[in-house]
């Protein structure tokens, strides 16, 4: 059991800090208020660099690559890593991406106008294809991600060999990574709030009803991340519905409270609190919601009766 | 980061629980029924420690010239996940093991080193720590318990409260005042009191979580050799802050929690209850606090191996530990109500037991979170 980072990890985490630092992640109000911030500069960056593929590096490997994806969900703008740090290096590193990853056909999928290659997991196997801009339809939406759907435009699917049920335990834990990150991201900006902001002549982070519920926040978010970090590395499929689960369940009352903390601020497009929240809330739903995780992890543990 | 076990932790893992189950009697749940301050599980832990000091498993992280075999930080917190998971058939003696004994290595007399440390590492000594009082709970630093010098001899007068043990303790690891108001922590100082002394009264408090666990303990006039003070006058803040260091992360609850959680699902496994959705997702998310426990602790105890402070995320996981006892138990009390009456099923009593304690004994959970959102959170501090 060790906590620590090893050399490799701790090297790629002080470069990757440094550039979440510089220009292009940060929060921009973007134009008409959009609701999400696609920085396609600083996905680009990353990219180019490498960090997307660090699953596949030996002395990186799956932990880095989870440990990645919470670390920059955190960040207010959007990015598509999840997929592209867990799925693609180890079972399709040829696609371009960004990817979107198509849960069920009905509905908007999240990434999809920014895609350049689309993906399904299925029970009977996984397919992915290429996709251009015109193939698809932004839809309009309340989540801070670029939300789309296909257009009736044939699909060229390819059958990708993989197992579907280890891409789809990986899928599980990189979105247990990523609304972990959305969370931790959206604690960071609350507290840094209730740090400044005075009502009653104090700060309102010296009210101890704040302080808890923040504290008791910052305790499951910890977990969710370790909970993560473990799957990964265990691929353990009772370990990835129980962080998911896990996680799914907490973020119903933390970014309850993260908006109870900012007051009507929280409420504007002026303030990026939304920019976590609202991929939270769409994360929340994910590959059977928290309930839906719980039960399969108790299943997994226990068998059905 | 790795989160697989060492060939060496498994095996030492091994070894205890195959020592438990050649040790612990067939009655064994019955006897821990009565919970580890009970006058049946004191005196078994009489047998049971010296058994396990023979197997040199009662104080394996101690330094050998102690009795010890020096192991690793993480064997002394595996023995506690085994032993605590078994319903702590140690006891009292788990207080001497984790903290008492290593806190007499370090600051006691050489006089007070060779009465009392062969004696814990050979199983068979039972203390209890007077702490706590009446108008000194949470806030420890409060207390009134004073001791006076009269010549070569202290005199305390004054009242202890929920202490563990008390009843059937031979000695008491006791904070009293020396100097200062209540309050002020550098006024107060370390006794190591025979409970046999004149003046000792100690009455059993009836309560929810087995009998004879906590107590009222009175001290009218009692007189002690100047000698049984550890370290000097006014030293026991710094003293308990160094000792209590390694306890920080508490008692491996989630460990039992988790076992008895396995329990319950075979016991509606067996009467067909399981096929319900919402029952496994309710086991599910039980599970899932206790994993989310146990990983918050090892990352603590991961830190304390490396010699590092784990300072705010001790407090981190205690929130999340405490989270995890009333996630299992009240589990039990949705679905298997009738395990809690009758002839029930001993261990989910025990467990109850000891998990409704989880949040107040060892700084409450509000102290806990209190902690976190300054030392983590860096949140300005309560105002009152
Ligand atoms: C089973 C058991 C065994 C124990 N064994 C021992 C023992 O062997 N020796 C010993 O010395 N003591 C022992 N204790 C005592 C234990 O240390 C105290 O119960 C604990 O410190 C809390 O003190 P209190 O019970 O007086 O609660 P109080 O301090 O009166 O607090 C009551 C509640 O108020 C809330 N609260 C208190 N302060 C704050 C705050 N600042 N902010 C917000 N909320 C707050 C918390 O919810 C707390 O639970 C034991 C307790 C139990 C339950």
């Amino acid at each position: 059991m060790r906590f620590q980072p090893n050399e490799d990890q701790s090297t790629f985490f002080t470069v990757l800090e440094q550039m979440m630092g510089s220009g292009g992640a940060g929060w921009r109000a973007g134009e008409d208020w959009v609701r999400f911030d696609w920085s396609a500069e600083f996905d680009q960056l990353l990219e180019e660099n490498g960090f997307f593929d660090c699953a596949a590096e030996e002395d990186l490997g799956a932990v880095a690559a989870a440990d990645m994806v919470f670390c920059l969900a955190s960040l207010p703008v959007t990015l598509e890593c999840a997929a592209s740090s867990l799925l693609r290096p180890q079972f399709f590193p040829h696609l371009p991406r960004p990817l979107a990853v198509i849960e069920d056909e009905a509905s908007a999928v999240r990434f999809l106008p920014v895609a350049r290659s689309i993906l399904h997991i299925g029970e009977d196997g996984v397919r992915a294809a290429l996709i251009e801009p015109m193939m698809v339809e932004p839809v309009e939406s309340i989540f801070a991600y670029p939300m789309g759907v296909l257009r009736d435009a044939p699909i060229q699917w390819m059958k990708i060999d993989a197992d579907p049920h280890l891409v789809s335990e990986n899928w599980r834990i990189a979105i247990a990574a990523e609304l972990a990150g959305a969370l931790k991201g959206g604690l960071e900006s609350v507290l840094a709030h209730v740090r400044d902001r005075k009502q009653f002549g104090r700060p309102l982070g010296s009210f101890q009803t704040i302080q808890h519920r923040l504290a008791g926040a910052a305790s499951s978010i910890e977990a969710a991340r370790l909970l993560v970090l473990k799957a990964a590395q265990s691929l353990d499929p009772v370990d990835s519905a129980t962080a998911l689960g896990y996680v799914q369940d907490a973020s119903t009352d933390i970014v309850y409270d993260l908006h109870q903390f900012m007051g009507a601020m929280g409420l504007t497009l002026e303030h990026p609190l939304h920019r976590w929240t609202y991929r939270a809330r769409l994360l929340r739903s994910s590959l059977g919601g928290a309930l839906g995780n719980m039960q399969l992890a108790s299943v997994r543990r226990w068998g059905e009766a | 980061m790795d989160f697989g076990w060492t060939d060496r932790d498994q095996a030492f893992r091994a070894r205890v629980r195959d020592f438990l189950a050649q040790e612990l009697p067939s009655d064994w749940d019955e006897i821990r029924r009565h919970g580890p301050g009970s006058k049946e599980q004191t005196e078994f832990s009489l047998e049971f420690c010296p058994k396990l000091a023979s197997a040199r498993l009662l104080v394996p992280h101690w330094p050998t010239a102690w009795g010890g075999g020096e192991l690793s930080t993480w064997e002394h917190f595996i023995l506690g996940e085994e032993m605590w998971a078994a319903g702590e058939p140690r006891g009292a003696q788990y207080m001497n093991v984790n903290w008492i004994g290593p806190t007499l290595m370090r600051f006691g007399s050489e006089e007070q080193r060779r009465a009392f440390i062969p004696q814990m590492a050979a199983g068979a000594a039972i203390w209890c720590q007077g702490f706590s009082e009446p108008d000194a709970g949470s806030d420890l630093a409060a207390l009134r318990t004073r001791a006076v010098l009269d010549g070569d001899h202290y005199v305390i007068n004054g009242s202890k409260i929920w202490t563990s043990y008390a009843g059937l303790a031979e000695h008491c690891f006791l904070l009293a005042r020396t100097a200062g108001a209540p309050g002020d922590k550098s006024g107060i100082t370390i006794f190591l009191v025979p409970m046999s002394t004149d003046g000792i009264e100690v009455r059993s408090i009836p309560s929810l979580i087995g009998h004879g666990d906590i107590h009222e303990t009175f001290f009218t006039d009692v007189r002690i050799p100047a000698t049984s003070r550890l370290g000097g006058e006014g030293e026991a803040w710094s003293i308990i802050t160094y000792s209590l260091a390694n306890e920080r992360v508490g008692i491996p609850r989630y460990e039992l929690s988790s076992r008895v959680l396995g329990d319950m699902v075979a016991a509606l496994k067996q009467r067909g209850q399981f096929r319900d959705s919402a029952v496994q997702a309710r086991a599910g998310a039980a599970h899932a606090a206790c994993e989310a426990a146990r990983l918050l602790v090892y990352r603590v105890v991961d830190q304390l191996a490396n010699g590092r402070d784990p300072d705010a995320d001790a407090n981190i996981a205690r929130v999340a530990v405490i989270r995890a006892d009333h996630a299992v138990t009240d589990f039990g009390l949705d679905f298997l109500p009738d395990t809690f009456s009758g002839t029930g099923h001993p261990a989910h009593l025990a467990h109850h037991e000891r998990a409704i304690v989880a949040g107040i004994a060892a700084g409450a959970a509000e102290i806990q979170l209190s902690l976190v959102a300054r030392r983590h959170l860096d949140l300005p501090r309560e105002a009152c």
